[in-house]
């Protein structure tokens, strides 16, 4: 539910992944996802996999967890599955719809391309699984910062500010919201019945106090920053520094050698 | 026959809300017509949860509701008929304002009621001059009223749908002393004109003590007494279990009593509080 | 002997517009708070008592007249960030101040904004968080919190700043008695045991009782100026400006004025007892 949107999904427990340090965790994603992509052949990508289900065993939370996050997506996953298998060139022809064929090929690609997306939703999820959405915002300011070199110093901190309170108030809202829909139905208000139009005209009853307050909590919350010695990102200090230890180290130096693993696959086989 | 009864009800959140733990469990009274019924306890005790119920905002997971002796919810597609007849003010009812006017926002209650034209024109005009919103006030904008007014404004839009029963959680919260006797008065106000049963939900025992004529006090989502003020407060050791407490003129009392001036135990506010200590003096001089 | 004065407000007026028209929060105010002492400002909505608070910090500057802040004019630009680290501001609804959403990094905002060390911050975030006794929530998120607790956390993030001053804009308006009740213990222990100046803006009376001064506002000025006792025992002046006095003062008022020889300058309940229990064993009347 969106009024826990402060953990995320992120599932409290100790392993390695969640210890190693948010910056490196999506660095890493990014290469990962990249070299699934390079997978050229079925053993890379066989490969892949194990790696990705070593990260998932590694990361100790429970694999049903990973399955549910696929579960939002299976439409999309079987429309791609669908799609690829009446592209495969070559093989023996199985089915013949009309002009459309169904090959060999195209169901070796179909799986292919389903593999694909699972892995990338799993490594995905191994991410946002062991890592706090406040990490993540802190990992993302911190990455981003080398672009205080081309003038956009005060882009990054204000994007990051951003995330922070918009983390800190969602699930603020989100309570207010439901207080306002509980108001309007004490007040009869229909929210639940009547075409299109109609419900759509039933929503300016919470979103205008909505509107109003959120107004109002910004211009108090702009108010009590400024109270504490808020001036934007210059000279600001973090309490809580982010640095690299030799487990983190340890961390990417495997992952970098099973990414050359996955080019060997793909030049060797 | 009770106007109001609620049924061995229960609620539970689910297992998602760790934190605030605001269910109610086997919960059952009765309320009859006309009684002003005052609600204590502790945040998180349930309070609000079991107002909620009356007026079928929440659906009971166990137990029922019966107003006037029908279950509220043998017809589910009607709930919102109840809800014009069990009127429930929330906190800071200001922050739900939303129309442009004044007179449009008190409309709205009556409006999703079905009235219109005259009908709708005249029971918004009904209430303003029940409570005291001023005819000059109607076509402004509720965003530009004072505190005491939006609430005031907020409270009519409630009280336009002339509900048989109407709650109130906290209704003078956050207002000044002089914004608070306004609201208490408007509630008086409403209750003399229509006969209504009225049910606040209040930390202020001393509030208590002057308009209600029972007491349901809720503790860790049960009813933990439901009585009149008066045996309610005759209870000060089991309110002080609880983290509650008696009124402050009653504390007075007690202390009095303690040290043996014959005072009686059934004294809830500083009027009655003074007739007591005078009429003693008065006896003492004839002596 | 010279007074040690934290804050100096000096003949100001504050005003502001609205729809071309102006008004007078403030009319040539003056007020002297001492360095160490808690005082508590009453006065009913719109009396300037809010206007007052955001004059101290600088958030407001006067329209004329000057606010010194240990010396310092809160319309120099250049000590700004000074004067807000000096004199913190909690105010009314603890939901509106707090940044982040896990607690010890919203305490450290304040000090992560003066670019302290990391380690210097830890220190206070973890001694603010103890001295408002919620250390052991430091990992939780706020809006798992009661009102109490987060208008605590709002504190210890102004604590952190290690400021002279404290000003409170009416903490206690939105919390249950159980709430205010914390709050007031709390920002009376900080002012005892760190010696942090304390101004409470409240409207409620009760919260007055332990204060070293009382000052009421109307209207832009101030009507009263002394101790809680004194302040209270004018019950008619309160009530002539829209407050209420504690049930206690309320109830020694009513016999004083049904003729019984009490004394109104009292606010406990022993306190009251005492006064009740002499007027019926007095002969004299």
């Amino acid at each position: 539910m969106l009024r826990d949107i402060t953990f995320g999904q992120y599932y409290d427990c100790d392993s390695v992944v969640h210890r190693t340090d948010p910056r490196a965790k999506i660095v890493l994603l990014i290469l990962i996802i990249v070299f699934i992509f390079l997978a050229k052949n079925i053993f890379a990508l066989l490969f892949c996999t194990a790696c990705v289900f070593a990260i998932i065993f590694v990361s100790r939370v429970p694999i049903k967890l990973y399955i549910k996050n696929l579960k939002a997506i299976l439409p999309i996953l079987i429309f791609t599955a669908v799609i690829n298998m009446f592209y495969g060139d070559g093989g023996t022809v199985l089915v013949q719809l009309w002009r459309l064929s169904i090959t060999t090929a195209g169901i070796y690609k179909a799986f292919y391309m389903a593999l694909r997306i699972i892995l990338l939703i799993f490594v995905s999820s191994a991410l946002t699984y062991t890592t706090t959405p406040n990490d993540l915002t802190d990992a993302i300011e911190r990455l981003l910062s080398p672009l205080k070199f081309i003038g956009l110093k005060n882009a990054v901190h204000t994007l990051a500010m951003m995330m922070t309170i918009a983390l800190r108030f969602i699930p603020t809202l989100v309570e207010e919201t439901e207080k306002i829909m509980n108001a309007q139905k004490a007040r009869g208000a229909d929210l639940e019945n009547g075409n299109l139009k109609q419900r759509v005209k039933a929503l300016v009853p919470i979103l205008i106090p909505l509107l109003i307050s959120s107004i109002r909590r910004a211009y108090e919350l702009a108010e009590a920053m400024e109270c504490r010695c808020y001036c934007g990102g210059e000279g600001r200090q973090r309490m809580k520094q982010l640095k690299l230890r030799p487990a983190d180290y340890a961390v990417c130096g495997v992952t970098v050698c099973c990414c050359a693993a996955v080019i060997l696959l793909n030049i060797f086989l | 026959m009770p106007i109001l009864e609620v049924k061995n009800l229960s609620h539970s959140y689910g297992g998602n809300t760790p934190f605030i733990n605001d269910a109610v469990s086997d919960v059952s009274f009765g309320i009859e017509k006309g009684e002003i019924i005052g609600i204590i306890g502790h945040t998180g005790s349930g309070k609000s949860t079991l107002v909620q119920h009356l007026n079928g905002l929440l659906k009971p997971t166990e137990g029922e509701v019966l107003l006037n002796n029908e279950n509220i919810w043998d017809n589910p597609k009607e709930i919102r008929k109840v809800r014009s007849r069990v009127g429930l003010v929330f906190q800071y009812p200001e922050y739900q304002l939303f129309e442009e006017t004044v007179y449009a926002d008190i409309a709205f209650g009556p409006k999703n009621m079905g009235l219109a034209g005259d009908e709708l024109d005249k029971r918004v005009r009904e209430i303003c001059k029940m409570i005291g919103v001023k005819d000059e006030y109607l076509e402004k904008s509720p965003f530009d009223l004072s505190g005491g007014e939006k609430r005031r404004v907020a409270i009519a839009g409630v009280m336009a749908m002339r509900p048989e029963i109407i709650v109130f959680d906290e209704p003078t919260a956050g207002l000044d002393p002089a914004g608070r006797e306004s609201v208490i008065e408007i509630i008086n106000n409403y209750r003399a004109a229509t006969g209504a049963t009225v049910i606040v939900i209040s930390h202020s025992m001393e509030d208590m003590a002057l308009i209600a004529d029972k007491i349901i006090v809720m503790n860790n989502g049960k009813l933990f007494m439901f009585d009149t003020v008066e045996n309610v407060f005759s209870n000060g050791d089991e309110l002080r279990k609880i983290g509650l407490n008696v009124p402050i003129v009653t504390r007075v009392f007690d202390e009095l009593r303690g040290r043996g001036i014959p005072l009686p135990e059934n004294v809830f506010t500083v009027k009655r509080a003074v007739e007591e200590i005078t009429a003693l003096k008065a006896g003492e001089r004839n002596a | 002997m010279i007074m040690d004065n934290i804050i100096e407000v000096k003949n100001v007026t504050y005003e502001y517009s609205e729809d071309n028209i102006s008004y007078a929060a403030l009319k040539d105010f003056s007020l002297n708070i001492e360095r160490g002492s808690f005082t508590v400002i009453l006065g009913h909505n719109g009396s300037g008592k809010s206007t007052l608070a955001k004059l101290l910090n600088g958030l407001y500057k006067p329209t004329s007249g000057d606010v010194l802040v240990d010396g310092i004019n809160t319309k120099d630009e250049k000590t700004e960030l000074e004067i807000k680290r000096k004199v913190g501001m909690v105010f009314q609804n603890p939901d509106n101040q707090l940044v982040a959403s896990i607690v010890e990094e919203d305490v450290a905002f304040g000090p992560e904004n003066l670019g302290l060390e990391p380690a210097e911050i830890r220190k206070r975030v973890d001694d603010a968080l103890k001295s408002v006794d919620m250390y052991e929530y430091r990992e939780s998120t706020p809006h798992h919190l009661s009102g109490g607790q987060k208008q605590r956390i709002a504190i210890a993030g102004i604590i952190a700043m290690q400021p002279e001053c404290i000003v409170l804009d009416e903490p206690t308006a939105m919390l249950d008695p159980k709430g205010r009740a914390e709050i007031i213990s709390t920002v009376r222990r900080l002012n005892i045991e760190k010696g942090i100046t304390v101004v409470l803006i409240t409207h409620y009376m009760e919260e007055a009782e332990n204060a070293d001064r009382v000052l009421v506002m109307n209207d832009g000025g101030i009507i009263a100026d002394s101790t809680p006792k004194e302040v209270f025992s004018n019950v008619e002046r309160l009530k002539n400006v829209g407050l209420d006095v504690p049930q206690t003062t309320e109830l020694l008022y009513r016999l004083k004025s049904a003729g019984l020889p009490v004394n109104t300058h009292v606010i406990s309940i022993k306190e009251a007892a005492d006064e009740i229990e002499r007027a019926l064993h007095s002969e004299d009347n």
